[in-house]
């Protein structure tokens, strides 16, 4: 049990989705007492090499061995039995059974007598394991969709924890968690580190990373590119070894660029919606980047849909000024020039199954037609062909699905179809959403030159951060009704931002 | 750049699951699939019966019989490109017919007949159509009700004997106009499909229709459009049925729809709709789906059995159609 010992060992591993090389001859070693951070751009293969060790998929090729055996399994209740957890970044949780039933799941034969199964035994166990993480405000008697999103991350925390794992992983939960979550989670870390136990972070969150982890491996295109020491942290070396070229500290816009304060493109006038606005009003001038902010349900998501004609307003209106346009459909919208990026990528923004160059070429049909209602082949492909060239999406050709690629690219092709329309107004619903910071960095780049092409643009984000960096303008949120509007010009003070928002 | 290439050059080699699967997404594979099937399953069954399979009449035979099905296959994958399913267009068909040739008993025109056949196919499938749109009901739901209601209908009308049209002046326009209008309807669906905004809208609105909507697409008018052109197809296919028999009895076009669909799947579309939908599938299909009833009857399989083999195409299409998780389910937002 002595810290320092190795844990699990990974040795050449390999796999291959179709084409795609995920992990290239990967070489690792996981120590008792450690807490390993792993970081790397989406797709560099830090969910692969984990979910592989943790038995929710196998590897093309390699070895593995976790206490000196060798380490082959077939599936995560398997690893799970063995003492490897894993909380993973999707939801891990079904929503219409119990907590109990859920942090027991396919795990009900300890319950059970003969083919009956002692509800009132494990809604203990589970309560007791619920405790045991220091959580008090679940019942795990209750069905699990009454509890939201935070909770129900909470639940698949007592899950992993209540089999005792010998080595647990913990990709990218943080997200989803508050404060209070984060506490909790953190200190089961580096209890577990301490009780000479082994744990696996993965956060595209750089300072929380550097903060948790003792050792960092940076994961880059399927390839471990350098294991660094805690003492040897360093927030820019690191960014620069997971893009594999220097970036500056600061990604987002330094300028003091203007806009035209006495045009307005577009327009709300006192607009209420079923959900959550209540005669709002806005406006969006020429080459401005108005960022939104607030809560998540503060309402800015359901402006968004509101000015794109996506939900529908009841009362008032929403009209684009360059040709007295009344928006009430996305149709009528995306006719007069608007696009919107929805905050759910693969649900809303793309269709999963459709080529990368299907899904940019949905904004051309007008566009590229040839010889009249007919598509030219010939401008279709170089509409698409430019965006995968000039946003450097990573992808074999055109015709792959967008199924196959990592997050950060699939957003790409997102941004690649609204840059190839060349919407004169733009909705961006947390852009960056899940994007790895090289991404994130190309995205603002991006939205700064539309900027400067003479586009506006509606930034509704979630990160302060981001909306410091980038807006013009920032309206901050509350249950509806804008509490507070700030100007670039006269510098953004963060705690006055938050005040406005709680 | 070398450094890239040095990666590919040690990348793990390809398994024989891996090959399969880059072949099966390649974009041409659900063209050349298909077709080559019907080629393979063609070449058998002239080796089976020696030759005779090869034969001008037993070709022409088969062409004739695939046509009407291939006519509605056609016209039916607007409709399923966008994840929709109708299973009614037998009947629609049926009643399209019924009412045409009534319109031919009264005036004697084959005009007549034929434009009324393709205005009711047209008319009945808007019906569908409306049904679906305006009322939020599932378009399967709608069909199996139009399905019987169409079907009764053309029963009271038609009666115990079959109403007739002068089987001379079906004779007469036998021939060529059948073939030129269905490679006219072929062609003009092949172009909308695959060359105009219409086949793309369609597509993407069945690959994802919150995407669809935020493209600035109005699935209305999208999914209309479809139900337009699916109608001409089936009043189309209609006046074919009219022509070919020379009457139209009571059961007409009761339990094609179902026989459209396999044609569909067989030709290597999807029934779930979406970016693989095109419009060929369906000729291609119908053909097979006849080839493999005309060959496996002139080899001596009892025509039973046949239903057996038709069963056992239409699962190993649908497997290799259906998409299945290969990695981690995708990523939830919170």
């Amino acid at each position: 049990m002595g810290k320092g010992e190795v844990l699990v060992e990974v040795r050449d591993l390999c796999k291959n989705f179709g084409v795609t090389v995920a992990l290239d001859h990967v070489n690792m070693q996981i120590k008792r007492g450690e807490v390993r951070g792993l970081i790397g751009e989406n797709g560099s293969g830090k969910s692969t090499v984990t979910t592989i060790i943790a038995g929710i998929q196998q590897a093309t090729s390699g070895e593995m061995f976790y206490k000196g055996k060798p380490w082959k399994p077939q599936t995560s209740l398997e690893a799970v039995k063995a003492g490897i957890g894993i909380i993973v970044q999707e939801m891990g949780t079904i929503p219409t059974i119990s907590v109990a039933e859920n942090i027991f799941l396919g795990d009900y034969d300890k319950f059970r007598t003969g083919i009956i199964i002692n509800r009132h035994k494990m809604v203990a166990a589970a309560q007791k394991a619920l405790d045991d993480i220091g959580v008090t405000d679940i019942k795990a008697g209750d069905i699990t969709a009454k509890y939201n999103m935070e909770q129900r991350k909470l639940i698949e925390i007592a899950k992993v924890m209540a089999h005792e794992p010998e080595m647990f992983v913990v990709d990218e939960t943080t997200t989803a968690l508050s404060e209070s979550g984060r506490t909790i989670l953190y200190n089961l870390m580096h209890k577990a580190a301490a009780e000479g136990k082994a744990v696996v972070m993965i956060s595209h969150d750089l300072d929380e990373i550097m903060e948790h982890s003792d050792t960092l491996t940076v994961l880059r295109d399927g390839v471990i590119i350098d294991n660094i020491e805690k003492k040897d942290f360093e927030a820019n070396d690191i960014k620069q070894k997971m893009i594999g070229r220097e970036v500056g500290g600061n990604y987002y816009r330094v300028d003091m660029d203007g806009y035209e304060e006495d045009k307005v493109v577009l327009k709300a006038d006192c607009i209420t919606t079923m959900n959550n606005l209540l005669c709002f009003d806005l406006e969006l001038h020429k080459g401005e980047i108005l960022g939104i902010g607030g809560l998540s349900e503060c309402g800015m998501h359901d402006l968004g849909r509101a000015l794109y004609g996506l939900d529908e307003v009841i009362d008032g209106e929403v009209r684009l000024t360059k040709n007295n346009i009344k928006i009430t459909s996305s149709e009528i919208a995306f006719a007069h020039g608007m696009g919107y990026v929805s905050k759910n990528r693969d649900t809303e923004s793309l269709v999963m199954n459709a080529s990368i160059g299907d899904n940019i070429a949905s904004t051309g049909y007008k566009e590229n037609r040839g010889f009249g209602p007919f598509i030219s082949n010939k401008k279709e492909r170089q509409y698409q062909q430019l965006q995968v060239d000039s946003l450097a999406i990573k992808c074999v050709n055109v015709f792959q699905p967008v199924s196959a690629l990592s997050g950060g690219n699939k957003q790409k092709v997102v941004f690649g179809k609204w840059l190839a329309a060349d919407s004169d107004v733009l909705i961006l619903d947390c852009p960056t959403r899940g994007v790895d910071i090289g991404v994130k960095a190309a995205m603002y780049q991006l939205i700064y030159d539309m900027k400067k092409a003479g586009k506006s643009i509606v930034l509704i984000s979630e990160e302060l951060p981001e909306l410091c960096g980038m807006s013009d303008r920032l309206l901050i949120m509350k249950e509806g009704a804008v509490t507070g509007e700030f100007f670039r010009k006269e510098g953004f003070d963060n705690n006055a931002l938050i005040d406005c928002m709680i | 750049m070398s450094q890239k290439n040095e990666l590919t050059h040690d990348a793990p080699k390809l398994t024989l699951v891996d090959r399969i699967d880059i072949i099966k997404n390649h974009r041409l594979f659900p063209v050349i699939f298909p077709l080559s099937m019907l080629v393979v399953i063609f070449l058998i069954f002239i080796v089976l019966t020696g030759g005779r399979f090869a034969d001008t009449r037993v070709l022409t035979g088969v062409f004739n019989q695939s046509l009407i099905v291939a006519t509605m296959a056609t016209a039916v994958a607007f409709i399923y490109s966008t994840g929709n399913i109708d299973i009614s267009v037998g009947n629609v068909m049926g009643l399209a017919a019924c009412l045409g040739a009534l319109a031919y008993q009264v005036t004697q025109s084959m005009t007549v007949m034929i434009v009324v056949t393709m205005a009711v196919g047209i008319v009945l499938m808007m019906f569908n159509c409306v049904l679906g749109l305006v009322f939020n009901v599932k378009s399967a739901m709608v069909a199996i009700v139009a399905m019987s209601v169409y079907g009764a209908i053309t029963s009271v009308l038609v009666g115990a004997e079959p109403i007739g049209v002068d089987f001379k002046a079906c004779k007469v326009l036998e021939g060529n106009f059948r073939y030129i209008a269905f490679v006219l309807y072929f062609v003009v669906c092949l172009l909308a499909f695959s060359r105009t905004a219409i086949g793309r809208k369609l597509r993407f609105i069945g690959g994802n229709e919150n995407c669809a909507e935020q493209t600035g697409i109005n699935r209305k008018k999208a999914i209309a459009t479809s139900y337009i052109f699916a109608g001409i197809g089936v009043g189309l296919a209609g006046v074919f049925q009219v022509l070919r028999t020379g009457n139209v009895a009571q059961t007409i076009g009761s339990g094609m729809g179902m026989d459209v669909m396999l044609a569909t799947v067989l030709g290597g579309m999807s029934i779930f709709g979406g970016a693989k939908s095109n419009t060929f599938a369906g000729f291609v299909g119908a053909v097979t789906v006849t080839v493999l009833n005309t060959g496996l009857l002139m080899i001596g399989v009892p025509s039973t059995l046949i239903q057996g083999f038709r069963g056992v195409f239409f699962l190993i299409l649908v497997f290799l159609n259906s998409e299945r998780q290969k990695t981690l389910p995708s990523r939830q937002q919170f």
